[in-house]
């Protein structure tokens, strides 16, 4: 099964018209909805919820969810990724793929609760772990796509020059494949953003929290306020992670 | 109760649960399809049609599904609603991006030589361009398909029907005997109903490709 999610457009053009006009249209709603909320009257349960403090803990405590699984994404799929792509391993490549697929074929929410039930735990780590191993897969290809397309000349040539096989990895493959791991990072980040608004129901807290206090005690400003702060973050992680593409890569690849 | 003990005692409602969850994504793709095939078609031959179709489709399914259900709530209300809307727009983006790829791959010297022996506009589109482009299409409904099997798990958070009310029965059931079972046999169930469309996905795509581009 090689059909996985990715927001990848596909498409340069489109690439760069939403480097531009994404930002903008984000900021825009975003500062509409802020200020159809805020000027409205507000009964006791709403101003408890929609205020600066409040509206800025829950979009922090989203931004550390999706840090912490990203990082966590980042060193362990790279290093697996690298271990994967090496001549002496790469009978166990098939394998780990497809339990990742399978993996990424669970519904995310299913695995968060499966998670939460098993170790009958709460809180920040008990959400970041399973989104973690949700998010995986897209760096873990990527970092394998990437790494198995430098060509082989210039592995050789590096080796020729006296360079070690650690070397060749660091100072050659890796940066080669810097591009095919920021794209995979992009969809992973996006992935993490969006599965964050699940781990309220863990309490892992994030904005998640919002939208259920607002569906839960009838007071859809709450919930519209909590959704599009999610999907702003969603959309704004998107974008830095598309200038990450542009800047990051290798300056003799752009 | 062990799992397998629990799946024996429940089968029925598994089942059904399981049927409502498949029914939903299938017709959402259908209807994905049918939605996205006809805007591929609008704007595959102009550039920046296709820019902002792609750009858009894209940019919709970087919202997170449960943040984008959560915003239906208010609009459409519980239940089929809001899950559909949801999961149309979300299986959108790679049957648009697919099906504007596929057809703008088709050979030019093809399409020129089908408009030279005669065929009408329309007949060189339904004749060969989205025949050709087909097996594209079909990849897209494919990616579209295991995409919204988890999505459609969220949605019974806002009362839609399948697999996912299963795990959320679990969450409210937290501490008793079953809350394990519940969770573990709703994600294993979307992921084997995952894994057999797949299956379907490859078997269509082997009867319904061109017997001229076949691999």
């Amino acid at each position: 099964m090689s059909t996985t999610f990715t927001a990848d457009s596909g498409s340069s053009r489109a690439d760069r018209f939403r480097l531009f006009g994404q930002p903008v249209a984000v900021l825009l709603v975003l500062a509409g909805v802020l200020f159809w909320a805020f000027t409205r009257e507000l009964d006791d349960i709403e101003r408890r919820n929609i205020n600066l403090t409040s509206l800025l803990d829950h979009t922090w405590q989203h931004v550390l969810l999706t840090v912490a699984v990203a990082v966590i994404v980042v060193v362990v799929a790279v290093p697996l990724g690298v271990v994967l792509t090496r001549p002496w391993a790469r009978a166990a490549a098939p394998v780990v793929l497809a339990v990742a697929n399978i993996g990424q074929a669970a519904p995310s929410v299913g695995l968060l609760v499966l998670f939460f039930l098993a170790t009958s735990a709460t809180g920040f780590w008990v959400a970041v772990l399973p989104l973690a191993f949700y998010a995986l897969l897209p760096v873990l290809r990527n970092t394998m796509l990437g790494l198995r397309q430098v060509d082989r000349t210039l592995i050789d040539a590096g080796r020729g020059i006296g360079m070690s096989a650690v070397g060749v990895l660091g100072r050659i493959e890796l940066p080669l494949a810097v591009p095919y791991i920021l794209a995979g990072l992009r969809t992973s980040l996006v992935l993490a953003v969006g599965t964050a608004t699940l781990a309220f129901f863990v309490q892992g807290g994030g904005l998640g929290v919002l939208i259920d206090t607002g569906y839960k005690l009838g007071r859809p400003a709450i919930l519209v306020v909590g959704a599009v702060l999610a999907a702003a973050l969603a959309l704004l992680v998107d974008w830095l992670g598309g200038l990450a593409e542009q800047l990051l890569g290798p300056r003799g690849l752009r | 109760m062990s799992f397998w003990d629990y799946v024996g005692s429940r089968w029925a409602q598994l089942l059904t649960d399981a049927y409502l969850h498949a029914s939903a994504v299938v017709q959402c793709v259908l209807l994905a399809t049918a939605i996205g095939v006809l805007l591929g078609i609008a704007v595959y031959r102009s550039p920046v049609g296709s820019t902002v179709a792609t750009a858009l489709t894209s940019a919709i399914l970087t919202i997170p599904s449960f943040a984008l259900l959560g915003l239906l709530i208010p609009l459409l209300g519980l239940g089929v609603r809001p899950t559909v809307t949801a999961l149309v727009l979300y299986g959108l983006l790679p049957i648009v991006r697919n099906t504007i790829v596929g057809l703008a791959g088709v050979d030019r010297a093809v399409t020129d030589a089908a408009r030279g022996i005669g065929m009408s506009r329309l007949g060189v589109l339904g004749r060969i361009e989205l025949r050709l482009a087909w097996p594209a299409i079909l990849a897209g409904m494919r990616v579209s398909t295991q995409m919204l099997m988890g999505i459609a798990a969220i949605a019974a958070y806002a009362k839609g029907p399948g697999l996912g009310n299963v795990i959320f029965s679990g969450l409210s059931r937290v501490g008793s005997a079953n809350a394990v079972n519940m969770a573990l046999a709703g994600t294993v169930g979307v992921v084997v109903l995952a894994l057999v469309l797949d299956g379907i996905y490859v078997l269509i795509g082997r009867l319904t490709t061109s017997r001229g581009i076949r691999g």
